[in-house]
């Protein structure tokens, strides 16, 4: 082989080598799921509406069959994803539809309502400082919403899972079994990017319930990105 | 004793051409590959078979019993499709089959196949290990990308974790050959004055682990990964999607491969030595490579063992180490800190032994207490099993025995110091040649410095409580691992380049290159001590936005130290294929047995055996007899001996 030749089999193997490597890192490591923005209406510019629901099967994606987060953008379509953006200065009144079956608590800590306007958040249109999971029915809880970086926490009750119009799989609707949580809170007067997680163990067929889904982005952890206005 | 082989019914030129075999197409790392696919197949189907409707599975979505079988089928499909099964199935069968993989074969086919010549396994090796450090070297700067910024996120958390994960697994479990596969393998029957290693087809397999290891690891970022890290901790591991199937799977495979190479090179020195060759005269990288072989065959099995328990609780649901269930994480953190320890050791011992190997070339003088550096790495060796619960001083274990293991800890800084003093009392008053292989062995022994003491203070119970977890550790093994083990590997790339390749790398690039890695490298580590003394933890994607600046700074050290490396890959790369710069022979004027033979090396290494006549270090000493009569006027025998005196 000519040492032309050596040199042009060098060159596209570097090439080679250079494609897949940006091929790894854009085409796998840095998909994530979309990126759901609230935005306030010209009436009301110091405030935004989040409106969420939580289903037992995402129903789509790679994991369907995992417990997850579907946000609704402003002109209404939901999105299956975790991560949402808010402007600063803001107050964020979101709105929470549960699908999920609940359970018993292990620590009693996480059925506390902390780091929300009021200190209390309205389930099913009651105001309530902590969340029984036995409460009414005996649902239990179902998930948490926790903001570290902004003290925020927010049990969420669960459905029966006996309902008989229980929501096997996502995206649900209101016409199915579900509990509505509604709480707000400010976003804080400077841009960060906030880590949110769901502290109660819910990934159903795993061990404590701390793998798969818990662990993941677009499932049962996510960011709220405060933005400039 | 002298222990006679056959001439050749047992493989035993060592690599002649074998007459009259028939020529034609021959299996490949191609065709492995496409059989190592089909093998995956064939078990996940067989694993959704049989477990698809159990109640876990269905739950979680998540078929381990798939994922493992896949895999086991996946590798045995690879050794088929290379060709690897073919000799033991004939011989099980009844066949006499062809000696396939001894003949000389020109060009660089024979470089992605199955292959019994200890030259051409040495090789695969140096690319195979270059491009695995490579991988996970990206992987680093992908962490460090992550970390320019407490608040602005390249990647989500798991993903971090994921890309954490990686970079240390394929670090730690690949780079425990970096030093055996490429220099062990090629250097030791050279330097013993042997045709041939003792078991050639057990030396290719362990090099063919290698791929599938490395496949298999690299496929768990499409499995959702692994945030156990490269320590797998329960109930962390058990709790984790496919990726951590992945983990153990691929790191049992780099269990075998270091256990059949080190069968191979334990069996090779002791047995193979020429005439001569007493162990007063073993050359220092096969003394490495003895010390690290026995030390992998006594702490390997034991991580595959854990590797098997932990398999078993992922995928039929056994509870040996989730707690929750009646296990103990404890069991596993003892498995793998049983191999996990050594290991750091058996990483550190190679380069030990390249540096003692190469100080003496550029100093011109013989190595200073000889007897002392070969006493310090057995001592290294031994003391090495006596260590692991270190890692374990704040996991909740018998506060009793923690100054045990601060002790055996402490006095393993013992035997290391007679290794460090005995390259500085080579280097004292010597007229040295500061060629690019000793810049990089002096490199090893300053990087070191900051590493081992280090690692003295990290041993101590009250400092360890206080730097546990943090940047200060990570700072500590970097030193010691990439800043020993990878300058002593990078400076004996350059020494040996004329040996493997018939190439002098260009001494100007080489010292661009060493310079802006031996900086670069520095700048980036230094600086986490600092890190971890102000509190900055592990394993975390958001951190204190007062330690902003300096991981700025380390980052961009990091992108340094990788445009050097690449500097490296693009220059040697360009220099192998395309413009070739002809070494004279010997250009370092080394003593070393495995210079004299000549370039190119001949398949079976000598043309008769040698008798070794003095050691390989006399530089300086005008009455030196030569270190081998490589023509022996009578041929001492057909084979080897077993390193009788002379």
């Amino acid at each position: 082989m000519s040492k032309g030749a050596r040199a042009g089999a060098v060159l596209v193997s570097f090439a080679v080598g250079i494609a897949l490597i940006l091929y790894g890192i854009f085409g796998y490591l840095r998909s994530s799921p979309a990126v759901v923005s609230a935005v306030p209406s010209a009436s009301q510019p110091n405030s935004v509406n989040l409106i969420m629901q939580v289903d037992g099967a995402v129903g789509v994606g790679p994991h369907p069959n995992w417990v997850g987060y579907w946000v609704q953008d402003a002109s209404g379509v939901w999105h299956q994803t975790t991560l949402v953006k808010v402007p600063v200065n803001t107050n964020v009144h979101v709105t929470v539809y549960e699908y999920d079956s609940g359970g018993a608590l292990r620590n009693a800590v996480w059925s506390q309502v902390a780091g929300v306007q009021g200190g209390t958040v309205t389930l099913n249109g009651t105001s309530l400082r902590v969340i029984n999971p036995s409460l009414t029915t005996g649902n239990g809880i179902a998930h948490t919403i926790v903001v570290p970086g902004l003290g925020i926490q927010v049990p969420l009750y669960g459905v029966g899972a006996s309902a008989k119009n229980f929501c096997a799989t996502g995206p649900c609707n209101t016409s199915e079994a579900h509990t509505v949580t509604k709480f707000s809170f400010f976003s804080g007067n400077q841009t960060h990017k906030y880590r949110w997680q769901c502290f109660v163990p819910c990934g159903l067929g795993y061990l404590n319930g701390n793998g798969g889904p818990m662990t993941t982005l677009g499932y049962m952890g996510g960011f709220i990105e405060v933005v400039g206005k | 004793m002298a222990i006679k082989t056959t001439s050749f019914a047992s493989g035993g030129d060592g690599g002649r051409a074998v007459a009259g075999e028939k020529k034609g197409f021959r299996l490949n790392a191609f065709t492995g590959l496409i059989a190592g696919g089909l093998g995956y197949l064939f078990g996940h189907w067989m694993g959704n078979a049989i477990a698809g409707g159990y109640q876990q599975v269905i739950g979680s979505g998540q078929n381990d019993i798939a994922i493992l079988l896949g895999f086991i089928f996946g590798t045995i499909g690879w050794f088929l499709g290379l060709g690897i099964l073919n000799y033991p199935l004939k011989k099980m069968a009844g066949i006499e089959p062809p000696l396939e993989g001894y003949e000389f074969e020109p060009g660089v086919m024979k470089y992605f196949r199955f292959t019994l010549d200890n030259k051409v396994v040495g090789i695969q090796y140096l690319f195979g290990m270059l491009f695995y450090f490579f991988t996970a070297g990206l992987l680093a700067l992908g962490i460090r990308t992550e970390l320019l910024s407490p608040t602005n996120h390249i990647w989500g958390p798991a993903t971090y974790l994921e890309i954490v994960g990686e970079h240390g697994t394929m670090m730690m479990m690949m780079m425990t050959s970096v030093v055996m596969g490429p220099f062990g393998n090629y250097l030791v029957p050279l330097m013993i004055g042997s045709k041939r290693v003792a078991f050639p087809r057990l030396e290719a397999a362990a090099f063919w682990f290698t791929p599938a290891a490395y496949i298999i690891l690299l496929s768990a970022l499409w499995q959702g990964g692994f945030q156990s890290g490269w320590t797998g901790y329960a109930p962390l591991s058990i709790q984790q999607g496919v990726g951590q199937d992945a983990y153990l799977f691929s790191f049992a495979l780099l269990g075998f491969s270091m256990i059949t190479s080190s069968i191979n090179m334990t069996a090779t020195i002791i047995n193979y030595r020429a005439p001569g060759m007493r162990w007063s005269r073993l050359p220092m990288i096969a003394w490495g490579m003895i010390t690290v072989a026995f030390t992998m065959l006594l702490s390997v099995p034991i991580l595959i063992d854990g590797l098997y328990v932990m398999g078993l609780d992922r995928s039929v649901q056994t509870a040996m180490l989730y707690a929750g269930h009646g296990g103990s994480s404890f069991l596993w953190e003892n498995l793998f800190w049983f191999f996990g320890h050594p290991e750091v050791y058996l990483l550190a011992l190679p380069g030990f032994g390249l540096t003692m190997e190469i100080l003496p070339v550029f100093a011109r003088k013989p190595l200073f207490g000889y007897r002392t550096a070969v006493t310090g790495m057995v001592g290294v060796a031994v003391l090495s099993f006596f260590v692991w619960q270190h890692h374990l001083f704040q996991s909740g274990m018998n506060p009793d025995m923690r100054p045990l293991f601060m002790l055996t800890t402490e006095l393993i800084s013992i035997p290391t110091g007679f290794i460090y003093l005995v390259g500085l009392g080579t280097l004292w008053r010597a007229r040295m040649r500061f060629d690019v292989p000793m810049l990089f062995m002096l490199a090893v022994f300053f990087n070191f410095l900051f590493g081992g003491i280090t690692g003295v203070y990290v041993s101590d119970v009250p400092v360890n409580v206080t730097v546990h977890g943090s940047y200060f550790v990570m700072a500590h093994f970097h030193y010691t691992i990439m800043g020993q083990l990878i300058f002593a590997v990078m400076g004996a790339i350059y020494y040996y380049a004329p040996l493997y390749f018939g190439v002098k790398l260009n001494e100007k690039w080489g010292k661009i290159h060493f310079w802006t890695m031996f900086i670069a490298f520095n700048s980036t580590f230094l600086p986490l001590f600092a890190l971890g003394l102000l509190g900055m933890p592990r394993r975390v994607f958001e951190y204190a936005a007062r330690l902003q600046h300096l991981n700025q700074w380390v980052t961009v050290s990091s992108y340094v130290l990788g445009l050097s490396l690449a500097f490296f890959v693009v220059t040697f790369v360009w220099q192998l294929a395309v413009t070739r710069p002809k070494s004279p022979l010997n250009p370092w004027q080394s003593r070393g047995l495995e210079w004299q033979v000549g370039y190119p090396i001949p398949p079976g290494n000598f043309d008769k055996i040698p008798v070794i006549l003095s050691g390989p270090y006399e530089y300086g000493d005008p009455n030196a007899l030569p270190v081998a009569d490589l023509t022996p006027a009578e041929p001492s025998a057909v084979g080897v001996s077993s390193g009788g005196e002379i």
